[in-house]
């Protein structure tokens, strides 16, 4: 026991110290917290206000713009955004849809302007040149003839890059021409809100206990997911076979099985090899969690927090068990056609039907995700070798009745025992054989003999 | 007493790789504190048998007995085992490997540290302890694996070819260090082709050829059994005496003199006089043992011309 302990140690530390390794576990959260998090902070920088002249000739938009611009309405703009995804708000949500609105307001600020009855022409001359001076950021001329439907709001300014501040300015003008259009008409706002009202298109699937679930991004985190342990399996089962060639090819196996039994070898290496990838998924899932719930703090991104379907913690323990089912399936056969071959160029050729059996585990995979109740999904996700690929997808798609998932574990289980009986014969002979290639029947051989 | 003592004992033992006999009915001792030399042509059956007495491999037929025991996962860690096919791996620190070695053996961590530090400021290799195996010479190498084998202390060591590719001087440093393990009563089971080495080093020796012993025994009563008729011979005008078969078998002609295989049974003394009177002129004339490379040779075509 303390020898296999010694083998796990080894094997786990000669993955997990390796540069490839420590770049290929940090490099993918980095990359997703870039992606997350950079836009978050590149908007939360204050930047100058913007000074902004109106010129309303009509005299009715301004105050309503002016109005819609305030700390109270913006509040409350985000917070009917928000509402759409989310039923409750956390306190902290809450904050940051107070501190978030305050920010944006803070942008604004209103430069007073006397017309004097100048014509449009002469205004806009001399507001451009009061921009050129940098007295002004920017300018808003709102012509006199609001409800017509060619009227054209000129909007100038020197900072037309500021996404967050011009949407918002936008939206602003917008509710405020269009709710001074509908007093225009006579129409109630409410009313009106009631008729225009998006038609509210609820799509959710409903598992076999009739409990809804929704069904937005569960597609595509499906696929991740079926991907994830396709591309983790293969990386993992590559690198077992290839430290198993190289106990062979540097002889280091025979110094390895003076000391301690072929058994116990190859069990450490499938062990500590599988602890790494753990480790590996387990970073992943970890910072996964921490993005989103940065995520899950900016209002402006809550929308797409919605859309993720929800992973519980038994999900993760069900994907991390269906992983190392996959990983000791095809780490045992890798360890074994590794004990048969020369290099790890001879290995590559050999490796042609494991790869295949993961790659077909994959595309059964989507058609899982597309009907996860069809015979062919039921039959998959219990079959050996597909499915460490396939249930996972299933359980996230929608979940099966706990009597697959045990009886999916039970077989999976089974064939690992049995592969390993397999690659331990082969694996205790083969290393010791020198110079060429086994073949297919003296292998037959050392597994009928040993 | 130490030497009466037996470390190592097979009995009957026989291997077979499908119709191919590589070790048949093979039987010896190694005693104690002993250096034992395993002899044998290339594919006589050298290695097979030492994997069986490791325990990496089970004999088809007999036992094989270390320390009095059934070879066990336990008395593995009290062998020291130098590979002929060895290496290391490749992109590892020198430290990391000898640690893993020793922790494979069994060796605490705080007396690994010990150990390796030692054997390594004796090999001369402190500077490389960081060091990856492919930044270091083939020579050094060999050290290192060397230091894997005896860094947990064994009471048997089997080393396989341990001077190939190693340069004069380290091949006497090692021949040093291997004295020393016989002095602490250490068993050496040593394995070559090499005669003259085995000659300096080994107390008993084993001569296999083709899965079956061909002689065994101390050193000294292989020689004496093989017979004292050999002639070193230096003369002039001797030519004709020595090309009678009925007393010469053949005669091999060195640089400074002539070494003279006599007949079996054939009396030296005859061939002094035959010399004498056949008017050549001698300056030295010696009875010699065999040298183990000559019995080796001798013993293996004999083998060859038995089944020829």
């Amino acid at each position: 026991m303390k020898k296999f302990l010694a083998v796990v140690k080894h094997e786990y530390k000669k993955v997990v110290l390796k540069w490839s390794f420590l770049i290929g576990t940090l490099l993918l959260p980095f990359l997703a917290a870039c992606f997350a998090l950079v836009p978050f902070i590149i908007f939360s920088l204050k930047g100058e206000p913007t000074r902004i002249v109106i010129v309303d000739p009509t005299g009715k938009i301004e105050p309503r713009l002016k109005a819609n611009l305030s700390s109270e309405k913006m509040e409350a703009r985000a917070r009917k955004a928000a509402e759409e995804s989310l039923k409750d708000f956390t306190p902290s949500q809450e904050e940051q849809i107070k501190r978030g609105s305050e920010q944006i307001v803070q942008q604004f600020e209103f430069i007073s302007y006397d017309t004097k009855g100048a014509l449009t022409n002469d205004i806009r001359a001399d507001l451009n040149s009061m921009i050129v001076k940098g007295e002004a950021d920017a300018y808003l001329l709102i012509p006199e003839d609001v409800d017509s439907g060619e009227a054209t709001f000129e909007f100038r300014s020197r900072k037309a890059g500021d996404v967050v501040v011009n949407e918002s300015f936008r939206q602003a003008l917008d509710d405020a021409v269009r709710s001074q259009r509908l007093a225009d008409a006579n129409i109630s706002e409410d009313r009106l809100k009631e008729l225009t009202h998006a038609v509210n298109l609820d799509s959710k699937g409903i598992d076999e206990k009739g409990v809804e679930r929704d069904s937005g991004g569960t597609y595509v985190a499906s696929f991740v997911i079926g991907l994830m342990i396709y591309i983790t399996l293969a990386i993992y089962g590559q690198a077992i076979m290839g430290a198993v060639v190289e106990e062979k090819e540097t002889r280091i196996a025979e110094i390895l099985f003076s000391s301690a039994r072929p058994f116990e070898l190859m069990m450490g290496k499938l062990v500590g090899v599988g602890l790494a990838g753990l480790t590996q998924l387990g970073i992943w899932v970890a910072s996964a969690a921490v993005i989103v719930s940065i995520i899950a703090l900016q209002t402006d991104m809550s929308a797409l927090i919605g859309t993720l379907p929800s992973i519980s913690p038994l999900m993760i323990l069900y994907f991390l068990v269906f992983f190392l089912l996959g990983f000791f399936i095809y780490a045992s056969i890798f360890a074994l056609i590794g004990s048969m071959v020369t290099t790890v160029q001879e290995g590559g050729q050999f490796a042609f039907p494991p790869v295949m059996l993961m790659l077909v585990s994959f595309y059964f995979s989507i058609a899982v995700m597309r009907d996860p109740n069809s015979n062919l999904s039921f039959w998959v996700s219990i079959a050996p070798f597909f499915a460490p690929i396939t249930m996972p997808v299933r359980i996230l798609s929608e979940t099966p009745p706990f009597w697959q998932i045990g009886l999916s574990f039970i077989v999976n289980a089974a064939t690992i025992a049995g592969l390993i009986w397999l690659a331990s014969r082969v694996y205790r002979v083969g290393m010791l054989m020198y110079g060429k290639r086994a073949t297919i029947p003296e292998v037959w051989k050392w597994i009928r003999q040993a | 007493m130490a030497e009466q003592t037996v470390t190592l004992s097979v009995r009957n033992v026989s291997k077979r790789f499908g119709d191919f006999s590589a070790v048949e009915d093979l039987s010896f001792d190694v005693r104690a504190g002993r250096v034992f030399g395993f002899l044998g042509p290339n594919g006589a059956g050298k290695t097979t048998t030492i994997r069986m007495i490791v325990g990496i491999t089970v004999p088809d037929e007999g036992s094989v007995e270390l320390f009095g025991q059934k070879i066990s996962s336990a008395l593995q860690d009290r062998i020291g085992y130098l590979p002929e096919e060895r290496g290391l791996y490749k992109k590892m620190k020198i430290v990391d490997q000898l640690r893993y070695f020793a922790a494979l053996k069994g060796v605490s961590a705080a007396d690994t540290e010990r150990k390796m530090d030692f054997w390594l400021d004796r090999m001369q290799l402190s500077d490389w302890k960081k060091k990856k195996t492919t930044d270091l010479s083939k020579g050094m190498q060999q050290k290192i694996q060397f230091i894997s084998t005896v860094m947990h202390d064994p009471d048997l060591l089997i080393l396989d070819e341990p001077f190939s590719g190693l340069d004069p001087i380290n091949v006497e440093f090692l021949m040093d260090v291997i004295s020393e393990f016989k002095t602490q009563d250490k068993t050496i089971i040593f394995s070559t082709h090499l005669m003259e080495t085995a000659e300096k080093l080994c107390k008993d020796i084993l001569l296999i050829n083709k899965a079956r012993k061909v002689i065994s025994g101390s050193l000294r009563e292989v020689k004496e059994s093989y017979g004292k008729n050999l002639i070193a011979l230096r003369a002039t005008g001797s030519e004709a005496i020595l090309s009678d078969r009925s007393i010469v078998a053949k005669t091999d002609v060195h640089a400074d003199e002539t070494i003279v295989h006599l007949n079996n049974g054939a009396d030296p003394q005859l061939l002094l006089r035959r010399l004498i009177d056949g008017g050549a002129e001698i300056t030295k004339f010696e009875e010699v043992e065999a040298s183990l490379n000559d019995i080796f040779i001798d013993k293996i075509r004999g083998n060859h011309d038995n089944q020829g």
